[in-house]
This record gives structure tokens, sequence and C-alpha cells, in this order.
């Protein structure tokens, strides 16, 4: 069952649109709000990721493609089917790009799009029951690989960005420190002299 | 649900910085460095007159006035005038006026202009010996510290300067003088028309006023610094200069030189002892505010680039420098804010998208960037106008500063140059995405509901509106109706007909269904229709009078609490079933004029706050419309708009025939008009205020901030202000109202208003920068609020002795000078004040007793007056009363000819003629007064073959005549002119009690009505206690 639908732009993770009433019985919307936050500023920081991706994060999964440059980006319980969950993005995908693709890259303020969140909310009930006819028929459907797609957890996703800059800290503190250590040599030297 | 500063503790201004800081906050970057600037700013360019007291010098102000004035008028010519290097008079004002605006500081504009004016040492002790004309040039010895500082610091920097203030009267035109260069209109007026009288709100008068109450010994000076005005010989003093006023109420036998000194206030002659039979008034003489509303002109000329008055209107634009002359100025000190104001056509604020920058807001108080920042350090600084900080100019918004200091973009930057502009808000401003506009009916359905036809008008009027709802296609839209159970509606877009769902299990409410409840109105258009269509019949036959209000009420914020949105409640019977039932407490007699009579106003149920408050926290703003011809509790049903940021209409005894067109209008513009969803607002101020009291229909999130799920240009807010300081030490208070909302279109925008107001060290020059609208618009809510912890007759004295106390101080300040003894006086700017006092003595929320006014209509009104913008009170308070039959009867072929709405009589008996018909309008209805001896013609072609019955049962409908043609043209106009309720038109003829009674005649305010005083008593009244010793 999806939970929480978003759709930003990859360049520089300006949100799009949204579902509607996505956080209705979601104790922790807030929360996993904030990681969608975060993982577009990582995507936006141009950190080469596959465009198909999940993520999995406490008792629910991420899964987003990236298109275009629009990342289109669902939260789903673990137990709800990957595939469907991606074939509703793929859904997304191609009504968002028929009806807003040429401005997406002018759009210069937030939630430029959400009068999008109406066709979000039709579209989110078509997928919210599995074991629809039509869903089962998609389940079945051999057409859409999905085993490909690599799944990951959240706190490696967020984390890189944060080890990288660790690293690069570490080697540029070795540096300064270095350069001490050769000032003080040389010092040292002449002072022996 | 958006906080205005997302993530950042917001911090106080006050917190800012010492009094005495050296970073002035108007520091004007190009002057600051140049000392002739400094010095011409102490200077001014006010030749120094031989007898000119030192003290004036830091009050640079002083100088640009004289300077500009003092041409045109004739007066003992100082040595200046004799020296061929004084510029001319009129070049003081910088003809380039208008980029200087920019600059907060008045006398910038002069000071950039004449550079070369003497510069005399600031802060000297009282140097009698001129300075020397030569010296137009800066004097180069000027102590670098005060020459850097820009005018406030003036003021601030060196402390003793501030002594003169409170010392020395000669110090105090200072103040008023600073205004004054800051209109260059003014001045140019004025050195070219000798002797013009100035427009009263002009400073002039005021400077004079100032004047006054010195102690003879110092009139030297003072004339000296008058420049022009008086001259120095007091019998010389121009007849020019009377006021208006003056004129107006002769009697005054005051010398010339007083009339001169005294032409700011207007003045009442009373002739009799106080206490004899005759009242010794003259009723025609008092002052009456025929003109309806007037927006205070000073304070948009003052200050060009502030916002229009009709957004931010303050109670005194001097804004007052000490606590003690705060504590001398008896009326509120605040402001009146209507931050959505319907703008005339063609006039939009701007909207501002920082795309790439963020907001520019100040990193310490967060306050938004305006037309009064300056920017310093070649455009890379700016320093903020309310907490003096300097801030770095972000590298996206740079822009190189021109030899004045303005940024070279300046034209290209509305939020720069206009008082008012909207800002996008970028994702910070949002807790969520933006919310589309809700709209969740909650109706009434019981009997009594049913028979008043209520029900087919709401339905038929949404119906009519759906297509106008704001924020199509996201717009949501759901209904739900109840009696002793609660019937909800499946508007799934798929169904045909709406299935309703009840619910009768009230003590444990739960909501049947997840979804559809509230559906998208675009996609389930159909099945809204045919609810609406179906809603008048299914209930037809309902014969159940019980009201499980408190459930329903709950089940509808279970419905909305995921989007929030606004709740349309229609209600028509006291609430009985469930949590939320009331009492017939009803309106008792003997409870008037007991400690416990305020309870009666008061909810009795604490249920209906918190409700407000969980309501207010999910964002849902409820409006409340109540029908009832019985007592419904208006009082605590109102509570939940009072809190959630709604509004009270109140149709006592609802039948559709009679007021359904009012119904229908009135829901039709709550519906359609342009809306602010989920808000917040915040306004700030400079250092050394602060805004300490809140009044209006909001809740309060934190110690400033207001929560408001939704705004409409109907709306106004009241504060009041207090001083921090015991001594302000800048020359002007800047403000700045911060609106974060919600668009219907599902933008997030901050509309941000900012004005700035001079501060005074003069009462005198405090009441003369009063505006009376504003001062009014705060008392009433003042009093209303007194009612609902004490009397109604509390309520009332209050009011009084706040004006009488008001008076009186300004009496002291000019009536023993001027030997007035028996005369009343008060300031030309509020002269209409003792009048809207009494009006609002006698409104319907606080007049009389019991038997004035019924509870529940007293209530209501109180709850709207809480709301209304300062234009609409006071028409409410002082409705116009027209004469018509005369306009009927003039041949006058001009269809458009509506010049006699302007004609407004005073509101009393004596104005109605028996052979007229008159036309009272308050903003909310229409009263058509036939005379007794009017002529059967008009009657006839007005009402038709009706003419003679009972006009209680006539309705007013055009017919094929030339005067009813008229007369509904009339009425059209009216309404047009002032959308936001509908006037409603009763008929009434003269001597038809009781409807005359309470339709019109108790609403003559001027008249003696009942235990209430008529207006002489009322001014002869006011005019004793002010006379008393304290």
């Amino acid at each position: 069952m999806v939970k929480l639908t978003l759709i930003a732009r990859v360049t520089d993770g300006l949100p799009l649109a949204e579902g509607l009433d996505d956080s209705r019985d979601l104790k922790d919307a807030e929360f996993y709000k904030q990681q969608v936050k975060a993982l577009f500023k990582n995507l936006s920081r141009g950190q080469n990721e596959a465009s198909r991706m999940s993520i999995e994060t406490g008792p629910y999964i991420f899964h987003y493609i990236i298109e275009g440059r629009v990342c289109y980006l669902t939260m789903c319980d673990r137990a709800y089917p990957k595939k469907l969950a991606f074939q509703y993005l793929e859904d997304l995908k191609n009504e968002f790009e028929r009806v807003n693709g040429a401005q997406i890259e002018t759009a210069a303020r937030p939630y430029a799009f959400i009068k999008f969140d109406t066709f979000i909310q039709k579209t989110k009930k078509l997928y919210q029951d599995t074991r629809t006819q039509r869903n089962i028929a998609k389940l079945n459907d051999e057409l859409y690989e999905v085993h490909q797609i690599m799944t990951r957890n959240v706190q490696e996703v967020l984390g890189v960005g944060e080890k990288l800059d660790q690293v690069s800290e570490m080697s540029s503190r070795l540096t300064s420190e270095s350069r001490i250590y050769a000032d003080k040599a040389r010092d040292l030297n002449r002072q022996c002299w | 649900m958006g906080t205005e500063n997302p993530g950042r503790p917001s911090f106080p201004a006050r917190t800012a910085a010492t009094p005495f800081a050296a970073a002035p906050p108007q520091n004007v970057m190009p002057f600051s460095s140049s000392g002739p600037l400094v010095g011409s700013e102490a200077s001014g360019f006010r030749p120094t007159p031989p007898a000119a007291p030192q003290p004036t010098v830091p009050f640079s102000s002083s100088g640009p006035l004289a300077g500009s004035q003092s041409s045109g008028f004739r007066l003992p010519p100082p040595p200046r005038y004799n020296d061929p290097s004084v510029p001319p008079p009129a070049s003081n004002v910088p003809p380039t006026g208008g980029p200087f605006q920019r600059f907060p500081t008045p006398p910038f504009p002069s000071t950039v202009q004449a550079p070369t004016s003497r510069v005399p040492p600031v802060g000297q002790p009282i140097a009698q010996t001129p300075a020397p004309p030569v010296s137009f040039r800066p004097q180069p010895q000027i102590p670098p510290v005060p020459m850097g500082a820009p005018p406030q610091s003036v003021n601030s920097a060196p402390p003793n300067v501030n002594v003169p203030y409170s010392v020395s009267d000669s110090s105090f035109p200072a103040p008023m003088t600073n205004f004054q260069s800051s209109f260059p209109g003014y001045a140019r007026m004025q050195s070219n028309a000798d002797l013009q009288p100035p427009p009263m709100q002009s400073p002039f008068p005021s400077h004079q006023g100032g004047y006054a109450p010195a102690p003879p010994t110092s009139s030297t000076p003072f004339l000296s610094h008058q420049g022009g005005y008086v001259p120095p010989p007091p019998v010389a003093a121009p007849l020019g200069l009377q006021s208006r006023d003056q004129m107006q109420y002769p009697g005054s036998g005051a010398p010339g030189s007083i009339q001169g000194l005294i032409e700011d206030f207007s003045s009442l002659s009373i002739g009799s002892v106080p206490g004899s039979i005759d009242p010794g008034v003259d009723p025609k003489a008092l002052p009456r505010p025929l003109e309806g509303d007037v927006e205070p002109k000073l304070f948009s000329e003052m200050y060009p680039m502030n916002c229009n008055p009709r957004f931010l209107r303050l109670t005194t634009s001097g804004i007052p420098n000490s606590q003690s002359l705060a504590s001398r100025w008896h009326l509120p000190l605040g402001a009146v804010v209507c931050p959505l104001a319907e703008a005339p056509d063609g006039e939009e604020v701007p909207v501002v998208n920082f795309v790439s920058t963020g907001i520019i807001r100040c990193r310490r108080c967060r306050t938004y960037v305006n037309p009064y920042v300056t920017f310093t350090d070649a455009g890379r600084k700016w320093r903020c106008n309310i907490c003096s900080l300097l801030n770095d100019v972000p590298g996206d918004y740079f822009a190189h500063l021109d030899a004045t200091g303005k940024r070279i973009d300046l034209d290209q930057r509305p939020e720069l140059t206009k008082g008012s502009v909207e800002f996008v808000a970028p994702t910070e401003y949002m807790m969520r995405p933006p919310m589309p506009p809700v709209y969740f009916f909650l109706i009434d359905v019981s009997v009594s509901a049913v028979r008043s036809g209520m029900i087919e008008v709401v339905a038929q009027t949404i119906r009519s509106c759906l297509d106008e709802l704001p924020g199509y296609p996201r717009t949501q839209i759901g209904f739900a109706t109840f009696d002793s159970a609660i019937h909800f509606y499946n508007m799934k877009s798929s169904l045909t007909q709406p299935q309703m769902m009840v619910v009768s299990d009230l003590d444990d409410i739960f909501v049947p269904l997840p979804d559809d409840l509230l559906v998208n109105l675009s996609e389930s258009r159909s099945v809204v229709e045919t609810f609406l269509d179906s809603l008048p019949s299914m209930f037809q036959d309902n014969v159940n009078v019980e009201s499980a209000f408190g459930p329903a009420l709950k089940a509808a914020f279970m419905v909305m609490s995921q989007l929030g949105g606004k709740l349309l409640i229609f209600q028509n019977t006291l609430p009985s079933l469930g949590v939320g039932r009331l009492k017939l407490r009803g309106d008792d007699l003997r409870v008037y004029g007991t400690d416990k009579e305020h309870m009666l106003r008061i909810p009795e149920d604490q249920f209906y706050k918190q409700m407000a408050a969980e309501l207010t926290k999910y964002q849902i703003a409820v409006n409340v419309y109540a029908f009832s011809d019985k007592y419904t509790d208006i009082a605590s049903l109102g509570t939940l708009a009072k809190y959630t940021g709604g509004q009270v209409c109140y149709y006592p005894g609802f039948q559709s025939a009679i007021h359904g067109e009012k119904l229908r209008h009135e829901l039709a513009r709550d519906l359609t008009r342009e809306t602010a969803w989920e808000s917040v607002m915040r306004i700030r101020c400079g250092k050394g205020v602060r805004f300490t009291s809140y009044h209006g229909n909001f809740m309060l999130r934190s110690t400033d901030l207001m929560a408001l799920p939704a705004v409409d240009c109907d709306k106004a807010y009241a504060m009041q202000l207090t001083l921090e300081e015991t001594l302000l030490t800048t020359q002007t208070v800047y403000f700045q109202v911060a609106l974060l909302y919600t668009a219907s279109c599902g933008e997030r925008r901050i509309r941000v208003h900012t004005a700035a107001a001079p501060v005074v060290a003069d009462l005198g020059e405090m009441y003369r920068q009063a505006d009376v609208g504003a001062v009014v618009s705060v008392f009433s809510r003042l009093a209303i609020e007194k009612t609902l912890s004490s009397k109604l007759e509390d309520a009332r004295n209050s009011v009084q002795l706040r004006i009488v106390k008001s008076l009186k101080e300004y009496r002291n300040l000019y009536a023993v000078q001027h030997r007035l003894g028996g005369r009343i006086i008060f300031p030309e700017s509020l002269k209409f004040l003792p009048l809207y006092g009494l009006a609002l003595c006698r409104s319907t929320p606080l007049r009389g007793g019991y038997a004035d006014a019924p509870l529940d209509e007293r209530c209501s009104a109180g709850y709207t007056m809480m709301t209304l913008p300062v234009k609409k009170l006071l028409k409410l308070l002082y409705p116009s009363l027209i004469r018509l039959d005369e306009y009927f009867l003039k041949a006058s072929a001009q269809v458009d000819d509506f010049k006699i709405l302007e004609k407004r009589l005073p509101l009393a008996a004596e104005n109605l003629d028996s052979r007229g018909l008159y036309l009272y309008d308050d903003g909310f209805r229409f009263n058509i007064w036939f005379g007794r001896a009017l002529s059967p013609d008009v009657a006839m072609n007005l009402l038709g073959a009706d003419f003679a019955a009972e006009l209680s049962k006539v309705t007013l409908s055009e017919r094929e005549n030339e005067m009813s043609r008229k007369l509904m043209r009339i009425l059209k106009k009216s309404r047009e002119s002032d959308p936001s309720y509908y006037h409603l038109c009763h008929l009434v003829r003269q001597g038809e009690q009781p409807r005359e009674g309470f339709l019109l005649l108790s609403n003559l305010v001027e008249d003696q009505m009942g235990g209430a005083n008529g207006y002489v008593d009322w001014i002869l009244q006011i005019h004793r206690q002010v006379q008393q010793n304290p």
C-alpha cells in the first residue's frame, strides 16, 4: 500500500508535487518525509545513482525512478509488491511528463505542479488493493522486469555522502598536519646546526 | 502549519542593542562617511537665528523645516535671510525627492540637498552666538562620531541631547520638523504660497502646538524656531493660519496670536455654567464625521514608501519616545491591520520570487527586506531597519550602488520600493505541500431549520457558487447534516448519486468512511450537484427537534483534520444532545447589573473553546451561520469562530422570504472571496517597542504569532503597543506585518507590509498625528472584550473615562496658556472621538441593558465588530442618513448622479422631516423611513398599491417609474460600494411603533434615548468631567 508519493526535480531537489493526504494513518510521516528530503538532496548533489532503486527504511521501503531529471518516489509497506510500486511510478511519470513536461526546467517555486496531486490521488487508489484483477494481471505480466533493481538500506544511502565528507576531511587534515611536520622538522634541523 | 521562522529561533528585536548603540539603523552609507551631511543634518538648514537656543541643534530636523518654510512666511528676517549664500528655501526641498525617499529619515533629502548649510557643533550647550553665516560649508572640526551617525544617532549619541526633550519645550519642535522635511510637497507649497492655511493635518499647526505650552520666558527662542509662522509680535498672527475649524466654531475669543497657536485643535464654546439647564452648546456646531472614514494622509505622505493605510493603520503615527509620554496618552496605542484588504482595481501587490537567493531577511530579527533597509559597503551589506544589524547581501542579490547610495537595480526591485509586497515562499516555509481550498458544510436539518427555509437557500447558494469556488481544480468539498443523528454523504465520483450514512451513536463518534466524504469538486461535480438539488426535499418532512451539534462538530473535525480548510456551520437550534449541549440559560433580566452579568456573554461550556483550539491546530476555520428565532447561545457558538479566525453571521428569526437574499449574498461572498489558507501572521516593530496584546478573531500560537486558518479581505486585527525602554533613542519606528499563507491557487506566499512612523517627544504631536478611525477600532475591541468580563455599564464607563482622560490631558496641554476657560477643546485629529465614543456605547454589543438588545444579537454583533476593518466599523457606528425625496422630485436627467449619497445628515431625529423620505445605511442594512406627511405620490411610486399597507409586510421591488428606478439605483450603488455584507432593506413609516423604534430611532445616536445620552449631553458630561480637577 502506498504511503507517500513525492515528485522532485533532481537538479536542485525542488519538490514539484506531492500526494495530498498521504500522511493519513502514518505515525512518523514527518520523519520519513525528512528522509526523503535528505535523499533528494543527495541526488541533487549529483552522486551517481541508479535511475531505479529501492531503499529500505524501517518497516517501509522507498522506491524511486529518475527520468528526465525528475525523481518520482513512493514509500510503501515492505510487503507491497515491488513490481506494482514501480508500475505505479511509471504511471505517474508518464502522466506527469505528458502534462508538465515542458515546464519542469523552468519551475521556480516549490510545488509548482501541486495540481498534479489529484492525479496522484486517483492513481494511488487504483494500486491500493493488490488483489484486484487489474493488479494481479500486472503482477503476472513478465514484461516489466524489476529483479535487477538494487535494494539498499537508507542508512547506507544517506551515509554515503557523510563518509565521503569524512574521508576528504581526514585527508585534508593529513595534508595540513604533514605540512606542519615538515616545517617543524626543518626548524629542528636548523636549530641542530 | 508553516512556521514563519522555519527552524530558526526568532530573536526579539528588542534584544538588539543598547539604547545608545552607535550603529544607527538607518545608516545610509553614502552619507555616513561625509562630514557635511551629518553636520547639515544636525544643523539643518536652519540658519541659526541669534536667539535660537542651542538645544534644538540636535534635532537637526527642526532645521530643515524652518529653512524650507521660512521663505514663504513673512517673519522677522533673521540674519540668515540676509545672507545671500543661503540657498533659497524652496531649494531645500530636493527636487529629486523621489529617489531619496528610500531613506527612512526625513531629514535626509534635505541634507543631501544642502550639504552646505552650516553646521553647528553637535551637542554643544546653548550657543546663543549665531553660527557664522559664512559657514555654509560643513565645518571640518565636527566630531566624527556624530557625523558618521545617521540622524537618529543624533538623538542617541550624546545622552545630554535627550535632555532637552524632557526639559525644555523649545526642543519639542524637533521631531515634528522631521516630518516636515519629509514632504517636499508641503514645503514647496509653503514657500510658494505665502500664508496659505496649511491643511489641518499638516505639521505646521502641530508645530505651533508644540510651542504653545511653552512658558513665556522661552518664547523668544520659539519664535525664532518657528521661522515664519508666527512672527515675533504675536499680534501679527496671520489670519490665514487659522484653522478651518476655528472658523467653523466661532467664539474663540483668543487674541490673534493665540489663534495662531491653537490652530491645531478645535474648540467648542460652552457658554453656560456646567450643570445649568441650558446646554449652551450649539448642536449644529458639534463635529460630525459626515464624510465617513478618512484615511490618515500624513502617514503615507511622510513616508511615501509606507504601505497603504488600508493595510495598516496606527492609532497615532507619532510614537511616543518615552514611557512617561506614553502613559499620558490615554487612548490605545497600537495598530489595526487588515492584511488582505481589497485593493481598488488595477492596484496589485507585486509578487517577488527570490529563486536563487532565498528570501532576504535579517539574520537576527528575521525582518524581511523592505524599502527602509539601507545598503552599505558598496552594496555588499545591508542594514536592517528594525534591529539595525548589518547583514551580508547574498551574491545573487548584489547590485552596485550609485552615487547617492541607491542600488542601481532599484526600479526592478519592488521589495525595495513598495510598502507592500508578496514573496513566493520556498520550501522552508512549508510544513507540507500547499493545501487545496477545502469547504465543509455542516447543516442543521432539524424541524426549525426546515421550516425557516434556510436549507433551501443554503443549498441553492452553494450550488450556484460551485463554479466560483477558488482553487479549481483542486478544491475539495464535503457535507454533513445533523439533527439527533449525524448524516454523512459519500460523494465518490463514480457514484451517480450520493449515499447517505447515518451515525446515531453520539457518545463515540466515528467517521463511517475513510475517503469520499470530502471529495474533489471537479471530479465529483455531478454527485455534489445531485446532492444539493435533493437536500431540501430530503428533510422536508423531518420532525426531529433535537440538535446533536457537538458530536456533529467533532465528526466534521475528524473528516477535515487531514487537510484543514473552512468549516461552515448552519445552526438553527440550541445544541441539545451529546457533548457541547447547551442550556437555555437565556437572557435573564435579573442577572443584569450584577457581577454575573458577563457570564451570559461568555461560552458556557469549555467544550467550545477546546474544540476551537483543536480546529485551529488543524488549520480549520469555522464560520457560524445562526438562524434561530429563539435563544441559540451565540456566545458559545461564536467561540468557535473567534479562535479559528472565522466569523459569525446571525439572522435572527430567519425566514427565507425576507432574509433569503441577505443569506444568499453573504454566503456567496464567503465562498467566493479570495481566501488565504493555513496562515500565520506576525507584526514586528523596531527595538524599544513591542506589541503586547492582540484583539480580533484568531488564536495566538506563541506570544506574537497569530494563527489564522483562513483570512480574507473582510477581516482586520488590532494590536496594542507598549514601550519596553524608558526612552526611545531612534527617530523612527518601523512596523512590518508578515502574513504567511497559502493562496487558493496552491502557492505559498508571504505578504509583507512595511511602514515607518516617527518618534515624537511631544504629546501634542501625538494628538496631531492621531488616527481617529484606528483609535475607535481598537477602542471598540477593548470595550467588547470588557463586556466579556464585566458589566455593560462598566464597559461603557471605561470608554467614557478614557476619552475624558485624554481630553483632560489635552486640555492641560493647551487650555491654561490660552485662557480657554469655558470651552471644550480637542485635537483636530480626534474631533470625532467623543461622538464615536458615544456611538460605541450605543452600539448593539454595549448599549443599555436587558431590554435594549437581545442577548444573541448583542453577542453576534460583538463577534462581528471584533473583525471589522476600520472603514466598516466607523460606518456601523455612525451610519449614514440621506434624504431621498428631494432627489426623486428633482427632474435631473443624470442617471448616475450619486452625489446624493455623500450628503449625509447628522443622526438626530430633528433632521427627519415628516414630509421626507430617508435612507439609513449602516453597512449591514438599509432602513427607509417614510415621513408621515410624505407625498402619497412618492410612496405610491415606490411601493405601488401597497403604499398604505403596513410596511413590515411590504418588500421593495423595482417598479415601472422613474422614481422607483432611481431608488433602486441608489440602493444598488450603495451595495456595490460595500460588498462584504448585504444590506437588507427595511421599510418603516413614521410613528409605526415599535418598528420605528428599534429600526431607526434607537440608532440615531445623537438623540437621547432611554437612559442613554444624546450627543449634546454627552459632550457636556465629558466637558464637565474634563474640567473637574482630579
